[in-house]
C-alpha cells in the first residue's frame, strides 16, 4: 500500500469537492431530509372532528365529554343526533369521529357499559392511531375496558411526541442514501470525464483507488453525524438516552456500508447521472420502508418482514431508536447481534466491490 | 535495440473485432506513427500496449513479456499513456501546479524543481500555474496532459490522437516537446488522424478496419504506389481520385504524379476490390438571392466567456464556405446562431435577405435550411429507412412523397444497401452520407454541415467532398461546412478561420494560394497564425 497514491487522491478530491461545491449539498442534503421529513411527516393525528352523542347525561359522561374536549387531539360538538344521522356526517366528511353514549351508561358502568365509537377508517393509519387515543384516554381516564390491547409504539414514547418516533428514524435513510451517491458519483465521474485513465495507466493497486476514493464520502459524512445529531436534540428536542460511543460507532460503520453500496453501483454504470439515480432508488425506497418509521418491522407481514431483514436500515435503526429512546446499548443481545450483522455487511461490500471492480477499459 | 515487441495482438469488444493480429517492434529513440480513421483499430492497439484493455496475444517490453493488463502493472511505470481527448485527463478544478503535485505523488515521484519548470516552460505553461485546468484553451490542456506524462521520464510514451481539433502552433509545440524528450533516449508511438504529421515521424503504420495495411517509412510508402498515382482528377467507376491525383491500378493514359500518403488508403481499397461511388444528381434551378446568409458582427457569450466575438461572414449563392478553426474556436456556436439553435447576443443576422430577429422568422426560413449537426443527430434504436421517415414526418412530406424522396436520396448518395441496418452496425461514411439526404429531404437552399469529415476515414472523406462539390454543382445549393482538418480548406471556394472566437482569415481559396505560393494548407494557417500572434 502506498500512502502517497492515498494523499495524492484525497487532496485532489477534497479540492475537487470544494470548488464545484459538491460540498454544499453534501452537508445540505441530509439536513435538508431530516427537517423536511422530521415535520412533514405526521403520525400524530390532533383537530379529529369529534361528534359526541350523549344519551345518558350523568356526572360521568359529562367527565368524557370534558377529557375529549380538553386534548388538542379532538375538536369535540356535543350534538343530539340519531345513530343515522351521525352516520350521514361521516360518509359526508363532516365528521371524523362518533362517540355515543348510550343511556344509563354509568349506572351499568361496573357491569360492563360500552360506549359506541365510530371512526372514519378512509385512513387506515389515522383511524388505527385514532382509536389508540380513545383507548388510552377511556381507561386511563376511567379504567373502561375496551376488548383491544394498545400498540406497543407507544411504549418508549410516553409523551406520544411525533418527533420522537420519526426523526431518529430518518438516520437510517439519510446515511443509506447520501454516502452512497456521493461515493458512486466521485468514482463514475473519473470514468465519465476518462480520468480514469490516471489510474489505469499508472503503477496503482485497486485497493489503494478505492481506498482514496471511498474516504472523502465516509469524512465528510462522518461529520454529518454529529450535525443531524445536533439538531435531532435540539430542533427537535428528542431525548438521548443511550450511549453516546455506541451510537457514533455504529453510525460510522453504517455509513461504510453505504459507501460500498455507492462503490457496487460506481462498477456496474458509467455516467453520473445513472450512477446518481441508481445508488438513490436502490437505497431510498428500502431506506424509507425498512426504517421503522412507518410501520414497525415486528408487526410486517412475513414477506416484508423477510425483506425487511435483508437491508441494513433495520438493524441499524433499532440501535438508533434504542439510543435516543431506550438507552439499552450493548446490555441488549439483540442490539450486539445487529452490530455484528452491520460489521458484516460493511466487510462484505467493500470486499466484494473491491474484488469487481477492474484496472482495465470494459 | 529493440524496446518493444507486439506479437499478434487481437483486441475485442464483444463481438466487435477492435484490432486484429497486429505485430510490430519499436526500437530506442524511435518515434512509430498510427495513422488511420476512427475505429480503425488505433487506440485498441496503443491500450493493449499501456496494459489498460485486455488482449490476446503476447507484447515484450525490453525482456518483460506480459498477456493482460494484470501483468502489464510491473512496466507501468516506465510507460506513459496520453489517451483521447483534449486534455482528457485533466481535472477541471484542479490548477497547473496541483496536476503536477497530484501526478508526482500518484506515481511516486520525487519533486525535482528543474526538470519540472522547464516541463512547463517547454508548454509555455510557465506563467499559468495557478490557472485551474478547467479555464485553459484545447491547445495549453493538451500539451499541460502531455508534460503531466513525461513527468515520470517515461522510456516509453504512447499519445492517441494528441493533437486532433488542437490549433496549428500548439500542434507545432507538442511535436517539439516530443522531439526533445526522444533526443534523451524516449520512444513513442504517436497515433494521429492527420496524414501531414507522417513526416514527423520514423517510421508509420496505417490502419484500416482493424488492420494495419501498411508500414515503413513514408517516404517508402509512397514510392511503392508511384505507379498507380495520375495527375488530375478524374471520374472512373474503377479509380478514385482526390487532391488533385487519381489512383488506379489499372494503366492510364495520364502524366504519373507524386503520390501523396492519402494514396495508400486509396491503392489499399482499390486492391481489395472496392469501388468508389459516382454520385448521380439530377440538375435543377432554384431561384434564391444572389447572398444567403449575411452575419453582421455577431456574438456569443457564456457568461464572462465570449464564443464569438462580432463575426462578420457571407454566404454566397452556390458558394462552399469552409468555417475552420481548432475545437472551442466558435465554429459550432456561430453555426447554432445562424441555425437559431442559439439566441444571438449582439448583431443582425439576414437569411435570403430577410433581417432575423424572432422565431417566427426563423420558423419560416427552417424549411429553406439543411442541417447537419456534429456527430449526426440519428436515432440509434432506428433503422436508416426509419430514420429517414422520421425526418421526412417532421418536415411535414406526405407517406408517398417521402418514400419516393427517400428511394432516390439512397441511390442517389449509395447507401442503398444499409438502409434497413442500424445507425451503428454501418461505417460512419455511410452515416455521413445518409445525414446529408435528411437534411436534403425538404429540398433546402443551403446546407449547414457541422465537422462531417471528423474521424471518418480518407476514402469515404474523398467521397464526401465529390459529393458536397456535386450537390453545389447540380442543384445550385450553397453549403457552409466546418471542419478541423486545415487540409479541406482545398475543397472550399472560400474559408473563414476563426481562433479563440475571433474571425482571422475570411478569403478566396485561390488568393490564399496566391498570397502563399507553394504552401499547404496546413502551413498557410501555420503562418496566418503566427502572424496574428505576433501583431
Amino acid at each position: 500500500m502506498k500512502l502517497n497514491v492515498i494523499r495524492a487522491y484525497l487532496k485532489k478530491e477534497f479540492i475537487d469537492l470544494i470548488r464545484n461545491k459538491m460540498i454544499i449539498l453534501t452537508y445540505l442534503i441530509p439536513t435538508m431530509i431530516l427537517i423536511l421529513f422530521g415535520y412533514g411527516i405526521k403520525l400524530e393525528v390532533t383537530h379529529t372532528r369529534t361528534i359526541i352523542i350523549d344519551h345518558d347525561h350523568s356526572k360521568l359522561s359529562l367527565e368524557i365529554i370534558n377529557k375529549f374536549s380538553h386534548t388538542k387531539y379532538f375538536d369535540v360538538k356535543v350534538k343530539n343526533l340519531t345513530y343515522k344521522q351521525a352516520l350521514h356526517k361521516i360518509q359526508t366528511n363532516q365528521a371524523d369521529m362518533i362517540v355515543i353514549i348510550p343511556p344509563s351508561f354509568s349506572k351499568n358502568l361496573y357491569k360492563g357499559a360500552e360506549i359506541g365509537v365510530f371512526i372514519d377508517g378512509s385512513f387506515p393509519l389515522r383511524a388505527v392511531t385514532l382509536q389508540g387515543y380513545v383507548e388510552k384516554l377511556l381507561i386511563h381516564g376511567f379504567n373502561i375496558k375496551l376488548p383491544i390491547k394498545i400498540e406497543n409504539r407507544n411504549f418508549f414514547n410516553e409523551s406520544m411526541r411525533d418527533y420522537n418516533a420519526v426523526v431518529p428514524g430518518l438516520f437510517g435513510l439519510i446515511f443509506l442514501v447520501v454516502p452512497a451517491s456521493l461515493a458512486a458519483i466521485i468514482i463514475v465521474k473519473e470514468k465519465e470525464v476518462g480520468t480514469i485513465f490516471n489510474f489505469y495507466s499508472a503503477p496503482i493497486k485497486k485497493v489503494e483507488f478505492i481506498i482514496a476514493k471511498l474516504i472523502p464520502p465516509f469524512l465528510f459524512h462522518s461529520l454529518n453525524i454529529f450535525i443531524l445529531l445536533l439538531w435531532t436534540l435540539y430542533l427537535f428536542n428528542v431525548p438521548f438516552r443511550g450511549n453516546f460511543f455506541i451510537f457514533w460507532l455504529v453510525s460510522e460503520i453504517y455509513i461504510l456500508i453505504s459507501v460500498g453500496i455507492g462503490l457496487l453501483v460506481s462498477i456496474i454504470t458509467s455516467t453520473q447521472v445513472a450512477a446518481l439515480v441508481l445508488s438513490v432508488i436502490i437505497t431510498v425506497i428500502p431506506g424509507f420502508l425498512y426504517s421503522g418509521i412507518l410501520m414497525p418491522i415486528s408487526s410486517m407481514d412475513k414477506e416484508s418482514y423477510i425483506e425487511a431483514h435483508i437491508f441494513p436500515v433495520m438493524y441499524y435503526n433499532h440501535i438508533i431508536y434504542d439510543s435516543f429512546l431506550v438507552g439499552q446499548g450493548f446490555k441488549s443481545n439483540e442490539n450486539v447481534l445487529y452490530f455484528i450483522i452491520l460489521c458484516i455487511y460493511a466487510v462484505a461490500l467493500i470486499v466484494l466491490g473491491t474484488s469487481l471492480v477492474k484496472k482495465a477499459i470494459k | 535495440m529493440e524496446i518493444l515487441k507486439v506479437k499478434n495482438v487481437s483486441v475485442s469488444y464483444g463481438k466487435k473485432i477492435a484490432i486484429k493480429n497486429a505485430s510490430f517492434s519499436l526500437k530506442d529513440q524511435e518515434i512509430l506513427g498510427f495513422i488511420g480513421a476512427d475505429g480503425a483499430g488505433k487506440s485498441s492497439l496503443l491500450h493493449a500496449i499501456a496494459g489498460v484493455v485486455s488482449f490476446d496475444g503476447e507484447i515484450i517490453y525490453k525482456n518483460y513479456t506480459y498477456h493482460s493488463p494484470k501483468e502489464a502493472e510491473k512496466i507501468k511505470n516506465e510507460i506513459s499513456l496520453m489517451p483521447q481527448g483534449l486534455g482528457l485527463v485533466l481535472y477541471d478544478f484542479l490548477s497547473v501546479k496541483e496536476h503536477f503535485d497530484f501526478f508526482r505523488d500518484l506515481r511516486g515521484l520525487k519533486k525535482d524543481e528543474e526538470y519540472e519548470k522547464r516541463l512547463l516552460k517547454m508548454a509555455g505553461l510557465y506563467e499559468f500555474q495557478d490557472r485551474l485546468a478547467g479555464n485553459l484553451s484545447g491547445g495549453m490542456r493538451q500539451k499541460l496532459s502531455l508534460i503531466l506524462s513525461l513527468l515520470a521520464r517515461p522510456k516509453l510514451l504512447i499519445l492517441d490522437e494528441p493533437t486532433t481539433g488542437v490549433d496549428p502552433i500548439s500542434r507545432a509545440e507538442l511535436w517539439d516537446i516530443v522531439n526533445e524528450m526522444r533526443e534523451e533516449g524516449m520512444s513513442a508511438i504517436i497515433s494521429t488522424a492527420y496524414m501531414s504529421e507522417a513526416s514527423k515521424m520514423d517510421r508509420i503504420m496505417l490502419f484500416d478496419e482493424g488492420e494495419i495495411i501498411a508500414s515503413g517509412r513514408a517516404d517508402e510508402l509512397i514510392e511503392n504506389i508511384k505507379d498507380y498515382t495520375y495527375e488530375g482528377e478524374i471520374e472512373s467507376k474503377e479509380c478514385f481520385s482526390f487532391n488533385k491525383r487519381t489512383y488506379c491500378l489499372k494503366p492510364l493514359n495520364l502524366k504519373k504524379a507524386t503520390p501523396t500518403l492519402e494514396g495508400v488508403f486509396f491503392v489499399n481499397a482499390l486492391k481489395k476490390g472496392k469501388k468508389p461511388i459516382i454520385f448521380e444528381i439530377p440538375k435543377k434551378q432554384i431561384d434564391i438571392p444572389n447572398i444567403i446568409v449575411e452575419a453582421k458582427c455577431l456574438t456569443k457569450k457564456f457568461g464572462a466567456f465570449i464564443a464569438d466575438n462580432c463575426i462578420n461572414l457571407e454566404l454566397k449563392k452556390g458558394e462552399i464556405l469552409g468555417l475552420l478553426g481548432a475545437n472551442g474556436a466558435g465554429k459550432t456556436t456561430l453555426i447554432k446562431m445562424l441555425l437559431g439553435l442559439y439566441p444571438i447576443d449582439e448583431g443582425e443576422l439576414y437569411l435570403l435577405g430577410k433581417r432575423i430577429k424572432s422565431y417566427e422568422d426563423r420558423i419560416e426560413l427552417k424549411s429553406k435550411i439543411g442541417y447537419v449537426s456534429q456527430k449526426f443527430a440519428l436515432y440509434k434504436d432506428l433503422t436508416i429507412r426509419e430514420n429517414l421517415e422520421y425526418f421526412a414526418k417532421m418536415h411535414g412530406l406526405n407517406m408517398s412523397e417521402s418514400s419516393k424522396k427517400i428511394k432516390e436520396y439512397s441511390q442517389m448518395l449509395g447507401f442503398e444497401e444499409y438502409m434497413d441496418n442500424f445507425p451503428k452496425e454501418v461505417p460512419l461514411g455511410i452515416n455521413q452520407r445518409f445525414s446529408v439526404a435528411a437534411a436534403l429531404l425538404h429540398e433546402p437552399v443551403v446546407l449547414f454541415l457541422d465537422e462531417p469529415t471528423s474521424g471518418v476515414d480518407t476514402v469515404a472523406r474523398s467521397a464526401f467532398w465529390k459529393l458536397i462539390r456535386k450537390l453545389k454543382a447540380n442543384m445550385g445549393i450553397s453549403i457552409l461546412i466546418t471542419t478541423h482538418y486545415m487540409s479541406e480548406a482545398e475543397y472550399c471556394d472560400r474559408v473563414a478561420v476563426l481562433k479563440r472566437g475571433v474571425k482571422i482569415v475570411d478569403d478566396k481559396v485561390e488568393n490564399l494560394h496566391k498570397k502563399y505560393p507553394g504552401l499547404d494548407f496546413e502551413d498557410i494557417f501555420l503562418n496566418i497564425y503566427k502572424e496574428k500572434q505576433n501583431k
